[in-house]
């Protein structure tokens, strides 16, 4: 019974796996230097970051390719078998939504993204704006005349590069500089559009504001980056959603976020990642390799990170908070889910340095299939960072026998006065649980479907809501009969 | 960017070669091997995860660049001894039978390396893996002449063993210390190690030791570390476990400069169980390292572990420890709880617990907090007039107590608490 099910839900086809007809606008394969000034002179950027670019190009070639430590298993990427350059031929400048090709809308709108301003998600009132990156480039940035009234900027990154360079400057590569990590390296010398947002002193975002990514041509891999600044009293929820259709090659996603928390800031930044997991016996797939980290640059700053993982065939993320300015306050809040030939080592870095800081990490694994999924963390208090106080909990779902799930928190402590609680399981479904569902007439799946919900609540609760119905409704796909 | 190969192994064996004794106990294929990853990979440095935050490479380039080994020899240690046991002495990594008492007890068997026939010979190094760590390694090159304790099939020992590992030297030594603990089929015994450093110079004592614990077997073991400031030391021990066996262990590090503990427990036979314990407490600028591995590979298997540290002053403690649950080993449960006071503001304590499960059906858990003195606790005190010092210890022993009470012989058990309540 059991196997049946779990065979139909392996069987389960991804939705987002078509494919959109467009002309596009690409770059031959392979990578060099003169593919990143290639890149820069199509994007008219600047002379310094173009210097910036390469600066990270000539350091990204110095560095080797982090192989060991992560508990992950995947074949030899390929840097040369890439295009890094791939965009839907469109006149350059859009005023409104009538100049956006229809091929485009329609693909947003069969992932029910709405470029539409007046449209809403399934009926809930509120309003969100909508950053939609399609393969390189940014191409509709909603609500923006709305927003900037308030003075909110919230755009394309390339944009704001030409007309906020100031800012860019200021900001970018504050908190992920180019020689943190191989990927980040990467990133920072082909990064090709992504989203911006700078939300002024004391001002509260009126909506959510979110980037939706998609991966449409083949052989192309996405290098976006998004940069967030909230200034002094600041408030935004900023959404992240990707979809890509399946393909029997593994494309490459190399992001970077960054996120900068003002005196009283906050910001609260959530993840539905669903990039195409890979087929049953592991073809395909997408490679995230994501740095998302955000710094509480001044006093009572808090930064929110909450990600729903189903997505990629390999998932390598950790979003972090530096919790610099005293009385900050960083949350990771994560529901990773695995299934397959999936593998994920996902968790967080609290970096406590200012004074009564706090940090809460919610960890929920589900492994299914033959997958297996990680958690993977470094909670640190500095020396200094007196009263810092950090509550861990990861706790690890295991469906079938081929799966596995792993934690691997590090923690370190450098000062007498912290607090650091950790703590972890591992654990199936309980037979009682089921017995109990299924004793007062609920059937094996819904058992299931609300268990793993109940297991995963914390986590969902903290989702805003229009994105928590979708994660919910995920999680159920996802998960269905996986155990018996 | 290729990392520098350090020549630390090489150097230590260009030095220590001269001196060191002819090994002829350890076979062949894996004194090559051994020989090879000294070669290629050498003394772990904090780029090797498992040494992360103990940089050994560093300490030997640092602490130990010229190996003398000037050995003492110790003449009388009779006040080390202990009074309700069978005292056996292990002087500079070599089995004393001079020093040591006579075992004379049935079903009890003790054997020099060096006096092993070939099926004995063979036991040797059959759990560790040569290539597995750079300390395994070097120890199996030089290893000094330990010995073989075999505990027989349905012995049950009634009075406990005594290893006392004492190590001398004038100047800057490393000793290669090793044994083979071998409990059979439906023993019991009861052994207590204490790692002693006696003299003016600074002793690096690479421990290893070998623990097969056979079917529905029982081992309660106890291991007290209190080598002071000159003492540098690696212990690792690889203990496996049959069907209904039962491993105890409860390890105590009072004193040392750098003490990092290897503690490999594979549970190899259904329904076995390993309970390890561990108390550190550490001042100055010591360095206590505590790795504990469990490696449940089959099924119904049951393993705890709590491990508890006071870090004071400049010092720095580390616990990292690992449930591994294979693939077939359903039905597992593994508990493990790390526990941690920081004292002082220069105090550094890094923990992490691994949890690494391939089966479903399976609890696990692990649970670690750091933090100071509880505040209330004090002020529950200090209201019914104990003043601040005394209730400090006695917050402070009675953390202390959950371990240490899990020390089975009574007179040991007293003399521990006296020298642990002491140095708070």
């Amino acid at each position: 019974m059991a196997n049946e099910i779990l065979e139909e839900h392996i069987n389960n086809e991804y939705k987002y796996g078509f494919t959109t007809d467009i002309e596009t606008d690409t770059f031959d394969k392979g990578l060099n230097e003169d593919v990143v000034r290639a890149l820069s002179k199509k994007k008219n950027e600047p002379e310094w970051l173009l210097d910036f670019r390469l600066k990270a190009y000539r350091h990204w070639l110095n560095m080797k390719e982090p192989k060991n430590w992560a508990h992950l298993n995947y074949p030899k990427i390929d840097f040369n078998d890439i295009i890094y350059y791939s965009a839907p031929k469109q006149m350059p400048q859009l005023n409104s939504l009538d100049e956006v090709d229809p091929e485009l809308l329609k693909t947003f709108e069969k992932l029910g993204i709405s470029l539409e301003e007046q449209k809403r998600l399934s009926g809930v009132q509120s309003n969100i704006a909508v950053d939609a990156v399609f393969d390189s480039v940014s191409v509709k940035t909603t609500f923006r005349e709305t927003l900037s009234e308030k003075g909110i900027i919230f755009c394309s990154f390339s944009e704001a590069v030409q007309e906020f360079p100031d800012l860019i400057k200021k900001y970018m590569g504050m908190v992920v500089p180019y020689t943190d990590n191989y990927y980040a390296a990467l990133n920072s010398a082909v990064f090709s559009d992504g989203s911006f947002c700078y939300i002024p002193k004391g001002v509260r975002c009126p909506m959510e504001l979110s980037t939706y990514f998609r991966i449409n041509s083949k052989g192309t891999g996405q290098f976006e980056r998004t940069l967030i600044v909230a200034d002094e009293g600041a408030y935004v929820s900023y959404l992240e959603g990707c979809t890509a259709p399946m393909r029997d090659e593994n494309q490459l996603h190399a992001a970077i976020v960054e996120i900068i928390a003002h005196k009283d800031a906050e910001v609260k930044y959530s993840t539905v990642q669903n990039w195409y997991p890979g087929d049953k016996d592991g073809k395909g797939g997408i490679f995230n390799f994501v740095t998302k980290r955000g710094i509480c640059l001044d006093d009572n700053a808090k930064i929110s990170w909450t990600q729903v993982e189903t997505g990629s065939a390999i998932t390598w993320k950790y979003p972090s908070v530096i919790l610099k300015g005293n009385n900050s306050i960083g949350e990771f809040y994560s529901v990773a889910v695995t299934n397959n030939m999936q593998e994920a080592d996902t968790g967080t870095k609290m970096i406590h340095i200012g004074k009564n800081t706090r940090s809460t990490i919610i960890s929920k694994g589900i492994s299914a299939g033959r997958s297996n999924n990680s958690y993977r963390g470094l909670v640190q208090i500095r020396k200094g960072a007196s009263n810092a106080r950090n509550f861990s909990q990861c706790d690890s779902l295991l469906m079938g026998d081929q799966c596995g799930a792993h934690t691997f928190p590090y923690i370190e402590i450098k000062d007498k006065s912290a607090i650091v609680e950790h703590e972890a399981t591992t654990s199936k479904i309980g037979e009682d649980q089921l017995f109990y569902c299924k004793q007062r007439g609920i059937d094996m799946e819904k058992a299931i479907a609300l268990i793993v919900n109940g297991y995963c609540k914390e986590v969902l609760n903290k989702l805003p809501m229009e994105f928590a119905v979708e994660a919910q409704k995920l999680l159920a796909i996802s998960l269905e009969g996986s155990v018996g | 960017m290729i990392a520098e190969k350090s020549h630390t192994a090489q150097h230590i064996i260009e030095q220590i070669s001269a001196k060191a004794s002819k090994v002829n106990f350890i076979n062949d294929s894996d004194l090559t091997k051994a020989l090879m990853y000294l070669e290629n990979i050498g003394i772990p440095t904090n780029k090797d995860e498992n040494y992360k935050y103990c940089n050994m490479d560093a300490l030997f380039k640092k602490e130990f660049k010229n190996l003398d080994q000037k050995l003492i020899e110790i003449k009388n240690v009779a006040e080390y001894k202990l009074e309700d046991a069978i005292n056996l002495v292990v002087l500079n990594g070599h089995y004393s039978e001079s020093l040591s008492d006579k075992v004379i007890l049935q079903g009890l068997h003790l054997t020099a390396f060096s006096d092993l026939d070939t099926s004995g010979k063979k036991l040797i190094s059959s759990l560790v893996n040569v290539e597995s760590d750079g300390f395994i390694a070097l120890n199996t090159v030089f290893s000094g002449n330990g010995f073989h304790l075999q505990v027989q099939k349905g012995t049950v020992l009634h009075m406990p063993i005594h290893i006392l590992y004492i190590s001398s030297s004038e100047s800057e030594a490393l000793i290669n210390t090793r044994n083979l603990i071998e409990i059979q089929d439906n023993a019991e015994a009861q052994i207590i190690e204490q790692q002693i450093i006696i003299g003016k110079g600074k002793v690096f004592t690479n421990y290893l030791s070998e623990k097969m614990i056979g079917a529905n077997a029982k081992l309660n073991s106890c291991l007290f570390q209190n080598e002071g400031s000159f003492g540098y030391s690696v212990n690792t021990s690889q203990v496996q476990v049959q069907r209904d066996g039962h491993y105890d262990n409860t390890t105590i590090t009072l004193g040392g400069q750098v003490v990092r503990n290897n503690h490999n427990v594979a549970l190899v036979g259904q329904n076995s169980q390993a309970h390890l314990n561990g108390l550190f407490s550490s001042k100055s600028n010591q360095l206590v390292d505590n790795h504990t591995l469990m490696d449940h590979q089959v099924p119904h298997c049951e393993s705890n572990e709590l491990y508890k540290g006071i870090i004071n002053d400049k010092s720095t403690g580390v616990f990292n420890g690992k449930i591994y649950v294979r693939k077939d080993a359903q039905k597992t449960n593994a508990y493990q709880s790390s526990k941690n006071i920081l004292l002082s503001d220069d105090a550094t304590i890094n923990t992490k617990p691994q949890l690494e499960i391939y089966a479903d059906d399976v609890k696990c858990s692990h649970g670690t907090s750091t933090g100071k003195i509880d505040e209330e606790a004090m002020f529950y005190l200090n209201a019914r007039g104990i003043g601040k010092e005394s209730a400090r210890k006695m917050l402070l022993a009675s953390f202390a107590r959950e371990v240490i009470s899990k020390i089975e012989l009574d007179s040991f058990r007293d003399k521990i608490t006296a020298l642990f309540e002491n140095e708070l």
